[in-house]
């Protein structure tokens, strides 16, 4: 009866995963035909059952035969039947059948690579009726975590994985744009700007400076965006303290572990991966006046504010001083404005806009349809990336080559994110016990980019929204056009700023990598000694035509600039390990070592004005005017000196503990705070080892997890932040005190950095608690993660009053930050049926973020013009919230202006603001929090099917319940607004407050700035950021093997694209996707979108 | 075994570092200097000059047009002086264009400018007075007189402050981040400190020196001194600093124009100037940066002096104040505003135009351009072709901040855009002045007949002909009338009049008018009237009111209120009374 009731058990495990199955993949069919099914199968095995129940009875022989088959009744070929504990071993035939010679008693183990292997005691049966399931998850194999190498099955904090083959699913140029979505807990905002910076975020904010996490690539800290993704292996996400404690005061952001190709077994490969498509810009640009609705809203304001000429009517230098506004045929010629065709004034003859030939005569018609501006520097761009590598291996020695291009055009005129990379991976065993090996990444980068979007910076991109639509490209000649005389802050022409930024360059050469070196000794101990790091020199270049206006160029004179730099950091890491099992159960591994790190850049430049010709081959800067040229230098040096140690303990696979403990000392903290202790325990109990859940087949995995570590963090902090230093440049320290005029100037000195010797590091104490269940082999999988993450004594500079002085604020240690959360993964994969097959992952992340503390302060806000106004910072708050006067309305009448609490620049049709504290007037103690940055939760959603040789994917990502501030709004839809001179939206003069739109989006049209519209920072620019967007969508056909085996090709398969198919928001800006300073994001100054359709054709091909 | 040897040499190197780690992590900080190697005398000698620095209010991290050294936003447009000029849709100037209408708010970025870098000139000042502490090679008189200049420093920027916000806080060397005591409130009237802080200057100053014309000596303390006291009405203390500076013999009346040139400049006149340069490596940023906008330039370059952008255009109020008496050369103290100077609106530079024919005080010309009147040496100014909205900003332009043609690129700064930053000096206190207040002290507590003496010394430079701007044919520019007041002064009231209408004429558009009117008590009346009258020209005052008890001293930057809190939450700093 023994044997029969492990047949009962195996024969139940089929049917409970055929069942599960069909559960969940036809989720929306009739419940009854899923009962029938059920039914059906289950009437199947019942047969079976019946079957080997007679045969054990009868037979009771020393040769087994058995037949292995798949979940769905195919014979399986190659299958590994071998003996436990016993060399003995075959493998199944065409038909699926084996022979195998066994006593009774015997344990057969039954295993084929992407099945789950099973066991079975040979107990009289006749026949094996075998039938394998698929397995999904491999729990034996091996990862890369805190310097050590760790079976899946062991680790015991929380590491979420992510396959090569999913990131490089999403043709993004940099490895960061490509995690977005992949990993529960990792919260990626992108920005469409080739090479432009993402923020990552692994479990919400918990420092107000770079959050990034730690990228350890093959052991040393690296440049992810140099990196060729192509070449990843498989890529580490370590989520808690238990995991990344190891990292020590690098690792309070989280550890992403990126592990490169190397050679497999087996003989020489050649993959070559190839794809090309077209970006398009956005088809909707800002919604903007059309050049007479521009002109009848200035004739609205102008009236709405009483500022009329004496005849009664408005009056403009373009549109005139007539009842209506009329827009001019010319507006500009030579000194004169808003001229009509005819006028003598307008004579082409009198054109000249050769700076060198004064006068200047600039004639520019008027365009009176409207020019598109974000349509001019928007165009579509291609995009193409090669990637071919070569790789190898017999069981000494292991090698592989690779070669990348990436040539990724952005949308925006001239910039573009242009790679390549280089890789040669080999390993070495110079006898059984000492192995050598290398990585080493050779990449080149050209990424011409515009200036940032964070903070109200005069980019291209804003200066779309605020160029005025009457402006055409070209003047009559073809020369730029601008508003001549619009003032230094006004537009240039962005057409201009793009075309000529056409030469500029900002190159990159990295060598990145690391040599190691790898004994075995004394049977249990082996010592590990590597040296990485890396070597940047970069090359920047400029050169600003002359210009024949201010806003053209800025310049009258042309001028060259040129800098460059090295950037070197070294790692050297000595680890010695023991590894031993005790009595068969207990297995001890223990680490320790010592790790060095040590940083240094320098940079040079310099800068000239006045060429004698714009010709590139002379730019050199000896080649302008002498007394122009300017010089300078700077460089950054730091160290960091660590101990580093672990042991891991392991019962039996079923209990696992863990404990690290790091020391680390950096030169940027005074010598009282100079090191810091990194301490983590973390458990993990694979419950499913119990017997109590043996019976539970279905559930194949479960383990429980917790952890509890202290980590820390030391990034943004400046190399001398400890030192009170003084410097000093000729312009802002420097005074002609004798009264010479020029060239006599005295050398003076200014405080330009407070020191502050007692900060130290920010501490993160980090409690983890999760589960990971693998049910039905890896058909359906959930990792849920609770965590609270405290961050202590958070690195920020310290905002302090003016009476301080002008010298750089310190980092001290300024507060706290609470985060806490929920991270879930699903995942599920499987076959509907022989030819179908599915794979489907969600991921889910939740933070919540609050400010527990700050140190004698009351707020903080981030510097002005990296946010805005708009961003403070204060205990009970999360970070990056929104304050200021709260917009409950409109004033409707002065009446309601009488009966409402007192406001300055109270009027109709203007904002009435919240009087928080009820005192009956608006002060500034009535500013409240209105909104924040932070989002309730964000999903990635991955789903692939496959039928035959086709294949399907898609992915989404939504962020859902985040504030976002419309900064562009603040421009575009009040008449008057600070800053620019810009353009005006259709919400300006179609949705503005008038006594018969009452409920108006913006405020009454008027030519006044003041506290009651735009003057006073306010809600009316906020709006619900969240969205949810399809990523990606591919379909591919690998092509027929018979085909490919004539021409020697292994596998060839070609597929198409979409990306950004479709977002699905109610944001009104170009893209709610926002990234900024994590003390202040969310905030669009006009953002490069990253929500642009792309439409690609790929091919991977194996040789 | 070999290869054991050899790792097990690079782990013993492993742990060395990591146990000498003390010395490895000891980086020095690269390109600055500490404290110590300024602390003496070169070092000292050279953070004094730092402090100077600031009196162009560029250089520091908040510096922009509203700390620019020559006060023209808060003095000239909010005092009636001048426009912000241009034309309408120049948002780029929006942020000023609220003082000109009174409703600048505690965010508004050039008050957040001006505060920073104020009390950045005063931090700069301590430093010199703290690390000299530490000094050990300066000699006793040095350091009596780098301190008295230090403080004379930080007096001149709390001056500022005090004109700006009125309660402001006083900022000695005991108050940095270090001391952890910087959350000052501004409860108390700071007029002692500076008192103090001149005191000393004056006290430990020499009478003169050779360390540059740039410097401030007994003599500028004193004047500073004088003026504090102005400011709070203590004629009585101002008057016998005043008398010994006029007795001193050391100062004069120059020409006129050659306080506004940079080729005269720091002439006999000149008591304390912040001291302009150019093409000295720093792209412009010591050349009068603040004002870079303030000329009469569309943009085109080359064809007329700057490049940029047109604002700080006079007020046609401004310019009637100038009209002189045919008979006597005396202004019309109440009428002068009743008819206007003819101007030359709504015509092209192409259209005739003959300039005003009645009399005219000289000063007119050296202090605005207008149609037809030689502008320096770059010819008669053409009027509508150098304007760019005459409909909106008048039809006027600066002048005393101007260059001349034949200076461009070599008094101008060749390395920034468009010769609009130039070397010529802002006055911040010019002999005409302190004889101004002398004739003020006067009047209120001394002899009115002295006070007459000391305008007319004022106007005697106005009625030479030599100093009054020239035709191309020698002949003067305009019809100029100026004349001395021979009538006894008799009636208080008038003489405050007089002398205030003389400050008008000899000092506009050089940073004192707003301030004025304010410690007279009459900014209400004066700036409403002129509001009346000049918004029948430029519209966009119709609904523009200077509101008593309010505007007379700007918001106090809402950050810097904020930021006057510890973790308590209680503000040390209150805001100045809300104009509701």
């Amino acid at each position: 009866m023994h044997g029969c009731a492990s047949h009962i058990i195996f024969n139940n495990l089929v049917f409970s995963s055929a069942k599960f199955q069909h559960y969940i993949f036809y989720p929306f069919h009739k419940l009854l035909s899923i009962v029938t099914l059920s039914k059906r199968i289950s009437k199947k095995h019942f047969l079976t059952l019946t079957f080997l129940f007679f045969a054990f009875t009868i037979l009771a022989q020393k040769k087994i035969t058995g037949v292995i088959t798949n979940s769905v009744n195919v014979p399986m070929v190659g299958v590994t039947v071998a003996i436990k504990n016993n060399s003995t071993g075959t493998t199944t035939d065409t038909t699926g059948n084996f022979t195998i010679l066994a006593n009774q008693g015997d344990v057969l183990i039954v295993s084929y690579v992407g099945y789950q292997t099973q066991e079975i005691k040979i107990d009289g049966q006749p026949i094996l009726v075998l039938s394998l399931s698929e397995s999904f998850i491999n729990l034996d194999e091996i990862f890369l975590t805190g310097y050590t190498f760790q079976k899946l099955k062991e680790i015991t904090g929380s590491v979420a994985i992510v396959k090569a083959k999913d990131l490089t699913a999403v043709p993004a140029g940099q490895v960061e744009q490509m995690l977005q979505g992949r990993v529960a807990g990792l919260n990626v905002i992108t920005s469409g700007m080739p090479g432009g910076g993402s923020n990552v975020r692994l479990h919400g904010i918990g420092n107000f400076g770079d959050v990034t996490p730690l990228y350890i690539i093959d052991g040393v800290q690296g440049d992810i965006n140099n990196l060729n993704p192509g070449d990843i292996e498989s890529l580490q996400v370590l989520k808690d303290a238990g995991a990344y404690a190891m990292y020590g005061v690098r690792g309070g952001n989280g550890v992403i572990i990126i592990t490169t190709r190397n050679g497999k077994i087996g003989k020489t490969k050649i993959d070559y991966d190839f794809y090309i498509g077209t970006t398009q810009p956005l088809q909707k640009g800002p919604d903007l006046l059309n050049p007479q609705e521009m002109a009848d809203l200035t004739w609205l304001a102008l009236r709405n504010s009483g500022q009329l000429a004496p005849n009664g009517n408005p009056f403009d230098r373009y549109y005139g001083n007539g009842p209506t506004a009329v827009l001019p045929d010319y507006l500009i010629a030579g000194p004169f404005r808003g001229l009509f065709e005819g006028d003598p004034r307008v004579n082409p003859d009198l054109y000249n806009i050769d700076f060198t030939a004064p006068p200047l005569y600039q004639i520019t018609p008027s365009n009176k349809t409207g020019t598109d501006w974000f349509h001019e520097v928007f165009k579509p761009a291609i995009s193409q990336n090669h990637s071919i590598t070569v790789s190898g291996a017999n069981d000494k020695n292991k090698y592989l080559f690779s070669l990348g291009y990436l040539d990724q055009q952005g949308t925006l005129l001239n910039t573009y994110l242009k790679r390549f990379t280089a890789r040669i991976n080999t390993i070495f065993s110079v006898d059984d016990k000492i192995r050598i090996g290398e990585n080493l990444q050779l990449s080149y980068r050209d990424n011409p980019r515009i200036a940032s979007q964070q903070g109200p910076n005069d980019n291209e991109i804003f200066g779309t929204f605020t160029s005025q639509t009457i402006l055409p490209v070209y003047d009559i000649k073809g020369g730029w056009s601008t508003l001549q005389d619009d003032g230094v802050f006004l537009r240039d022409n962005m057409v201009a700023r793009r075309t000529i930024a056409k030469d500029d360059r900002t190159n990159y050469w990295e060598t990145f990598g690391n040599v190691w070196a790898e004994a075995d000794f004394l049977k249990d101990f082996s010592f590990r000694t590597q040296f990485g790091g890396t070597l940047t020199t970069y090359y920047l270049y400029n050169f600003i035509f002359g210009g024949y206006n201010s806003t053209q160029s800025g310049l009258p004179n042309n001028h060259l600039s040129e800098s460059s730099g090295y950037r070197r950091s070294w790692t050297w890491t000595n680890t010695l390990n023991f590894s031993k099992t005790f009595l068969n159960d207990h297995t001890i591994k223990v680490l320790a070592g010592t790790e060095a790190i040590s940083n240094y850049n320098r940079e040079t430049g310099g800068g000239t004005f006045g060429f004698f010709t714009n010709d590139p081959n002379y730019r050199f800067l000896n080649n302008g005017s002498p007394s122009t040229q300017t010089n300078y230098s700077f460089a950054g040096a730091s160290t960091l000196s660590s101990f580093i140690s672990r042991i891991n303990y392991g019962f039996k696979e079923k209990y696992f503990l863990s404990g690290t403990l790091r020391n680390d000392g950096s030169s940027v903290f005074g010598p009282e705070n100079r090191y810091g202790w990194f301490p983590s325990l973390s458990a993990a109990w694979r419950i499913t080892e119990e017997n109590f859940l043996k019976e539970w087949l279905w559930l194949t995995d479960l383990k429980l997890r917790a952890s509890w570590g202290k980590t820390g963090f030391y990034g943004n902090t400046d190399p001398f932040n400890q030192y009170s230093l003084f410097g000093g440049s000729v312009g802002d320290a420097y005074y002609d005190i004798y009264g010479i005029s020029t060239g006599s100037i005295q050398q003076g000195f200014r405080a330009t950095r407070i020191g502050e010797p007692k900060t130290g590091w920010q501490e993160d104490i980090v409690v983890n608690a999760g589960f990971e269940s693998i049910l039905w082999n890896g058909k359906l999988n959930i990792t849920v993660d609770w965590y609270k993450k405290k961050s202590k004594g958070l690195l920020f500079p310290i905002t302090l009053p003016d009476v301080v002085g002008g010298a750089a604020p310190p980092n001290i240690n300024v507060g706290n930050v609470q985060n806490t959360g929920v991270d879930v993964l699903l995942g599920s994969k499987g076959r509907f049926s022989k030819n179908w097959k599915w794979d489907a992952t969600i991921t889910l992340t939740t933070y919540k973020n609050k400010i527990i503390q700050l140190n004698d302060l009351p707020f903080f806000s981030p510097p002005v013009d990296q946010a805005g106004p708009f961003v403070r910072n204060e205990v009970g708050h999360p970070v990056s919230s929104f304050y200021g006067y709260k917009i409950i309305g409109f004033f409707q009448s002065t009446n309601d202006v009488i009966k409402s609490p007192i406001q300055d620049a109270a009027a109709a049709g203007r904002f009435k603001y919240q009087d928080t504290d009820g005192d009956g007037t608006i002060t500034d103690l009535d500013r409240v929090y209105y909104g924040n940055a932070n989002p309730k939760f964000t999903a990635g959603i991955n789903i692939g099917i496959s039928y035959k040789d086709f294949d399907f994917s898609t992915f989404c990502y939504g962020s859902f319940g985040n504030d976002v501030l419309n900064v562009t709004r603040a421009l575009t839809d009040f008449f008057s607004s600070y800053g620019f001179s810009p353009a005006k939206s259709k919400t300006a003069l179609y949705n503005s407050w008038t006594p018969q739109n009452p409920n108006a989006q913006a405020p009454i049209v008027e030519n006044d700035f003041n506290f009651s519209n735009i003057g006073a920072v306010n809600s009316y620019l906020l709006e619900d950021g969240s969205y949810f967007r399809n990523k990606v969508m591919t379909l591919g056909y690998a092509l027929p093997k018979s085909w490919l085996q004539k021409i020697k090709i292994e596998k060839l398969r070609i597929y198409v694209q979409a990306v950004n198919l479709f977002t699905i928001t109610g944001y009104t800006g170009l893209d709610p996707e926002l990234s900024g300073l994590s003390a202040a994001y969310g905030i669009d100054f006009g953002n490069y979108p990253d929500s642009q359709k792309q439409w690609l054709l790929g091919l991977n091909v194996n040789f | 075994m070999k290869y054991f040897r050899i790792l097990l040499t690079f782990f013993t190197a492993g742990l060395v570092i990591y146990a000498c780690s003390k010395k490895y992590l000891d980086k020095r900080a690269l390109g600055e200097l500490d404290e110590a190697a300024l602390a003496n005398k070169k070092g000292v000698e050279g953070l004094l000059i730092g402090a100077y620095s600031l009196l162009d209010g560029i250089g520091g991290n908040k510096s922009g047009f509203g700390s620019a050294g020559s006060n023209w936003i808060y003095v000239s447009i909010c005092g009636s002086e001048a426009y912000i000029g241009s034309f309408q849709n120049d948002r780029g100037n929006t942020s000023i264009a609220a003082f000109e209408r009174f409703t600048a708010t505690a965010t508004n970025e050039n008050l957040a400018s001006k505060w920073g870098t104020l009390y950045d000139g005063i931090q700069r000042a301590n430093d010199v007075l703290r690390i000299m502490k530490k000094a050990k090679d300066i000699s006793e008189a040095d350091q009596k007189r780098i301190a008295a200049e230090a403080k004379f420093l930080r007096a001149h920027y709390h001056f500022e402050a005090k004109k700006m916000w009125n309660k402001v806080p006083y900022i000695d060397e005991s108050i940095s981040y270090t001391a952890g005591n910087y959350r000052v409130g501004n409860d108390k009237d700071i007029w002692p400190d500076i008192e103090n802080d001149l005191k000393y200057a004056v006290d430990s100053l020499p009478p003169t020196s050779d360390r540059g014309v740039g410097r401030a000596i007994k003599y500028t303390a004193m004047a500073l001194l004088a003026k504090a006291y102005i400011f709070q009405k203590k004629f009585a203390e101002a008057k016998p600093l005043l008398e010994a500076i006029t007795s001193s013999g050391k100062y004069q009346l120059v020409n006129y124009h050659n306080n506004f040139n940079p080729e005269t400049k720091n002439s006999s006149e000149s008591v304390f100037s912040v001291q302009m340069s150019v093409n000295d490596g720093a792209a412009g940023l010591n050349g009068n940066y603040g004002d870079l906008s303030n000329f009469p330039g569309t943009g085109m370059f080359g064809s007329q002096p700057g490049a940029c952008c047109g604002t700080f255009q006079p007020s046609q109020y401004l310019v009637n104040h100038f009209k002189t008496d045919a008979i006597t050369g005396l202004p019309d103290l109440d009428n002068f505003n009743v008819v206007n100077v003819k101007y030359d609106s709504a015509l092209k530079s192409t259209d005739p135009f003959t300039p005003y024919t009645g009399t005219l005080d000289s000063r007119l010309d050296w202090t605005v351009g207008r149609r037809g009147i030689p502008y320096l040496d770059w010819g008669n100014h053409p009027g509508n072709d150098w304007i760019i909205d005459q409909n909106y900003g008048g039809p006027y332009s600066p002048k005393k901040n101007v260059y001349y043609k034949s200076q461009e690129t070599h008094l101008t700064d060749a390395e920034f855009w468009g010769n609009v930053t130039t070397a010529n000096n802002v006055n911040l206190i010019r002999y005409a002045d302190v004889l101004l207040w002398a004739a003020e002290v006067e009047v209120e507590i001394g002899s009115l007949e002295k006070a007459k003496d000391y305008v007319n010394e004022v106007r005697r430079r106005a009625a030479d002909p030599s100093g009054w701007v020239k035709k191309a044919d020698g002949t003067p520019a305009a019809n100029y009338k100026v004349g001395e007041y021979t009538n006894a002064w008799t009636d208080k009231s008038f003489a405050i009049k007089a002398v205030r209408y003389e400050r008008m004429l000899e000092l506009a558009m050089e940073g004192h008018r707003f301030f004025d009117l304010v410690r007279w008590g009459i900014a209400d009346t004066e700036i409403n009237a002129y509001i009346q009258k000049e918004k029948q020209m430029r519209t966009y005052l119709n609904s523009v009111v200077f509101k008593k008890n309010c505007n007379e001293y700007f918001a106090i930057p809402q950050t810097q209120i904020d930021l006057s809190a510890g973790s308590d939450g209680v503000r040390k700093m209150k805001q100045n009374p809300s104009c509701n």
